[in-house]
C-alpha cells in the first residue's frame, strides 16, 4: 500500500481490518458489561427446580414471569417491598432536595460574595472531600445514638445535609452567570433571598440536574450507613432489606435474582431517562467518590 | 433604589447568614466527628461499657494512649486475635487495591479510545451505556450478581467452562481458601472481579470525555506520520492523557482503600479471612464487637493511607505543571 493511500484510507475511513478489531473488542467488552444482567434476569425468571440444575441452564425454558410476583406474595417470604420502596424514596427525596438546596445556596455565596474568611471557609469544605465516611463513621454513629436517631430514616438523612462536590459543583456553574443579570434585581428592591430563588436558580437547570441524579443515585444505592443506622425491619432501605433477603431465603435463589432486579431496575430507568446529567457530572471534574 | 453602599452591607449580612448555620452544621457533624474518632482511638472504648466521663470515657472505657496503634504497627508474631485479624485486612486491602488500579485501567483507556472511534452515534451511545450502567447499579445487587454466577453448582462461570472444556467443573470461586494465581487468593480474585466490573465504567467516562477534548489536528497529525494503532496509543494517546490518567488512579486507589459492600455481599471477608479487607475489619469491630476504640484507631489508620497517596498525587500534579 502506497503511503498516499494510507493517509487516505485513515483520513477517511478506517481500513476493514481495524474495523474488524473495533468491533470485536468493542462488541466483547460490552458482552462483559451486559451478561451479568442476562444472567441475573434469566435467573430470575426460571423455576425453582431449574435454576438448581446441574449444568445450568442459560435460558429459562418455562419463563416464570410470576416470579416477580411472588417476591410480593408468597407469605413465607414476608417481604413488604412497597413499605421499603417508599422508606428509600422519602429518604431519597429529602436528600436530594437538601443537598440542592444548600449546595447552590453556599455555592452562589462562595462565587459571587466577598466577606471575610471565605477562602478559609472554602479550603475547609473542600478538605472533607479527602476524609473517608469511613474515618468518620463511629462518631456520627454515636452522635446519632445521643440524638435518638438510630432507627430512623431521619439517621440518614441529618447527617448527609452538606456536599462539598454539590457546593463545588454549583460554584464553578455560578462564577459564569453575569454579574450584571443579578444586579439588575437588586436594584429594582429584590431582596437577596428572592434574587436567589428567581433569578438566579433558573439560570442553574443543567448542575442542579445533575446534583440531583448523582445525589439520588448514591442515596439509593447507599450501603453500610443504612447497615449501621437502622436497626428494626420495618426502617430498613431497599439495598439492607435485599441482604437480609439473600441471607435468610438461600433456597429460593430466584426470588433472590427477582427482587435484585426490583430493586436495581428504578435506578436504571432514571438513569437511562437522564443519562446526560450523570455522565456530565462525572466527567466534570472527576472529584466525586 | 439603594445606595451602593447599603447593598454593599445587605450582601454581606447575606453571606454572613448562610455562612454561620453551614459552619454551625459543620462544626457539629464535621469537626465533632474528626476529633472524637482522634479521642476514642486513645481509649479501649466500647459503648457497652459505662464510662467516668460524659461520653462515656475513662473507668470502664480506660485511656491507652497510642497503645492501640503502637498494637496495630508493632511488628513481631501477633498478640491477640484483633490483631493478627487487623493485619490481614491491611495486607488485603493492600493487595487489593494494588491489583484494582492497573487492571481498572487496562480495562477503561483502550476501552475509552475504541468507543470515541465509533463514528455512528446509536452504536457508540449503545457502547457509552453499556459500559456505564454498572456504575449504578446497587453494590448489593452487584454482590449478589456476582454470587450467583461464581454459584460452583449454578453459576454461569462453571457452567461455561464445563460447556467450553468438557467434563465438570465445580470450582468454589469464592469459598476455597486453597486456590491461588501467582500468590493471590482465588476468592480474593473473585470479589476483584466483581468490583472492577462495577468500578471501570466510571474512568471509562472520564477518559472518554478528555480524549473527546483533544483536537482533531493532533489525532490527524499521527495518522499522517503512518504510525499504527498501537503506536497512536502509546505514543500520542497516552502522554495526552498523563493528567486524567494520574488523576484517576489516585482516585481509583482511594475508592479501593475503602471497599465494603460487594464484599460484605460476596463473602463476608471469608473464606479463612483471605478476603478481609480494613472497612470490614473497622466495621465488625465497631458495630458486632463494639470495640469501638480499637476501630477507631484502624479508621485512622485508613485516613493516613488515603492522605498518604492524596498528598504524593499533589507532588505529582505539581511536578507537572512544571513542566508543562
Amino acid at each position: 500500500m502506497s503511503p498516499m493511500s494510507r493517509v487516505g484510507g485513515y483520513a477517511g475511513r478506517p481500513r476493514l481490518e481495524q474495523m474488524l478489531f473495533l468491533y470485536l473488542a468493542l462488541s466483547a467488552t460490552a458482552l462483559i458489561a451486559l451478561v451479568p444482567f442476562l444472567w441475573l434476569v434469566f435467573g430470575a425468571l426460571k423455576s425453582p427446580q431449574e435454576i438448581r440444575q446441574i449444568p445450568p441452564t442459560l435460558f429459562p425454558r418455562v419463563w416464570r414471569f410470576d416470579n416477580f410476583v411472588r417476591v410480593f406474595t408468597v407469605p413465607s417470604i414476608k417481604l413488604p417491598l412497597p413499605m421499603y420502596y417508599s422508606n428509600s424514596l422519602a429518604v431519597a427525596a429529602a436528600r436530594v432536595a437538601m443537598i440542592l438546596f444548600t449546595s447552590s445556596l453556599i455555592g452562589y455565596v462562595l462565587a459571587k460574595f466577598r466577606f471575610r474568611g471565605k477562602r478559609a471557609i472554602f479550603w475547609f469544605i473542600m478538605s472533607t472531600m479527602i476524609v473517608p465516611f469511613q474515618v468518620t463513621m463511629i462518631p456520627s454513629y454515636l452522635i446519632l445514638v445521643r440524638l435518638r436517631l438510630i432507627d430512623t430514616l431521619w439517621g440518614l438523612i441529618v447527617p448527609s445535609a452538606i456536599d462539598a462536590f454539590g457546593i463545588f459543583l454549583m460554584q464553578q456553574f455560578i462564577f459564569s452567570v453575569p454579574e450584571a443579570l443579578m444586579d439588575s434585581a437588586r436594584v429594582d428592591g429584590a431582596s437577596e433571598w428572592l434574587m436567589f430563588r428567581r433569578i438566579l436558580l433558573p439560570q442553574l437547570p443543567a448542575p442542579c440536574a445533575t446534583l440531583a441524579m448523582l445525589t439520588f443515585m448514591s442515596s439509593w444505592n447507599s450501603y453500610l450507613w443504612p447497615l449501621i443506622v437502622l436497626k428494626s425491619d420495618q426502617k430498613r432501605t431497599l439495598p439492607i432489606i435485599l441482604y437480609f433477603f439473600q441471607g435468610q431465603q438461600v433456597q429460593r435463589l430466584e426470588l433472590i435474582m427477582a427482587a435484585s432486579i426490583l430493586i436495581i431496575a428504578p435506578m436504571l430507568i432514571v438513569f437511562l431517562s437522564s443519562q446526560k446529567w450523570i455522565i456530565q457530572g462525572l466527567a466534570f471534574t472527576g472529584l466525586k467518590e | 433604589m439603594r445606595a451602593w453602599g447599603g447593598m454593599e452591607r445587605v450582601k454581606r449580612r447575606f453571606a454572613y447568614a448562610v455562612v454561620l448555620p453551614v459552619l454551625l452544621y459543620m462544626l457539629f457533624w464535621t469537626l465533632i466527628p474528626y476529633v472524637w474518632v482522634i479521642v476514642l482511638s486513645l481509649f479501649e472504648y466500647s459503648p457497652r461499657r459505662a464510662g467516668a466521663v460524659f461520653p462515656g470515657l475513662g473507668g470502664n472505657n480506660p485511656f491507652v494512649g497510642l497503645g492501640n496503634f503502637a498494637e496495630m504497627l508493632s511488628l513481631g508474631a501477633a498478640a491477640s486475635k484483633r490483631l493478627s485479624e487487623f493485619r490481614i485486612a491491611l495486607k488485603n486491602t493492600i493487595l487489593f487495591s494494588a491489583l484494582v488500579v492497573p487492571l481498572n485501567l487496562a480495562i477503561t483507556l483502550p476501552a475509552a479510545v475504541l468507543v470515541e472511534r465509533v463514528r455512528q452515534r446509536q452504536l457508540n451511545s449503545f457502547f457509552r451505556t453499556a459500559l456505564f450502567v454498572p456504575v449504578i447499579t446497587s453494590s448489593v445487587g452487584v454482590g449478589i450478581m456476582w454470587k450467583y454466577i461464581f454459584n460452583p453448582q449454578w453459576g454461569i462461570l462453571n457452567g461455561a467452562l464445563s460447556w467450553l472444556l468438557g467434563g465438570r467443573f465445580f470450582t468454589s470461586w469464592l469459598g476455597d481458601s486453597s486456590l491461588f494465581v501467582l500468590g493471590v487468593p482465588v476468592p480474593l480474585l473473585a470479589v476483584l472481579v466483581a468490583y472492577l466490573w462495577t468500578d471501570a465504567g466510571y474512568n471509562f467516562v472520564i477518559f472518554f470525555t478528555a480524549l473527546q477534548g483533544i483536537p482533531q489536528s493532533l489525532k490527524e497529525a499521527a495518522d499522517l506520520d503512518g504510525a499504527s494503532p498501537l503506536q497512536r496509543f502509546f505514543r500520542v494517546t497516552v502522554p495526552l492523557l498523563m493528567p486524567q490518567i494520574q488523576l484517576t488512579a489516585i482516585l481509583t486507589l482511594i475508592s479501593a482503600f475503602q471497599v465494603f459492600d460487594v464484599i460484605q455481599v460476596m463473602t463476608q471477608g471469608g473464606p479463612n479471612k483471605l478476603t478481609r479487607v480494613l472497612v470490614l475489619d473497622i466495621y465488625e469491630n465497631a458495630f458486632r464487637f463494639e470495640s469501638m476504640g480499637w476501630a477507631s484507631a484502624a479508621s485512622i489508620i485508613l485516613f493516613a493511607l488515603v492522605l498518604a497517596i492524596s498528598l504524593a498525587q499533589k507532588r505529582l500534579l505539581r511536578t507537572n505543571w512544571e513542566y508543562g
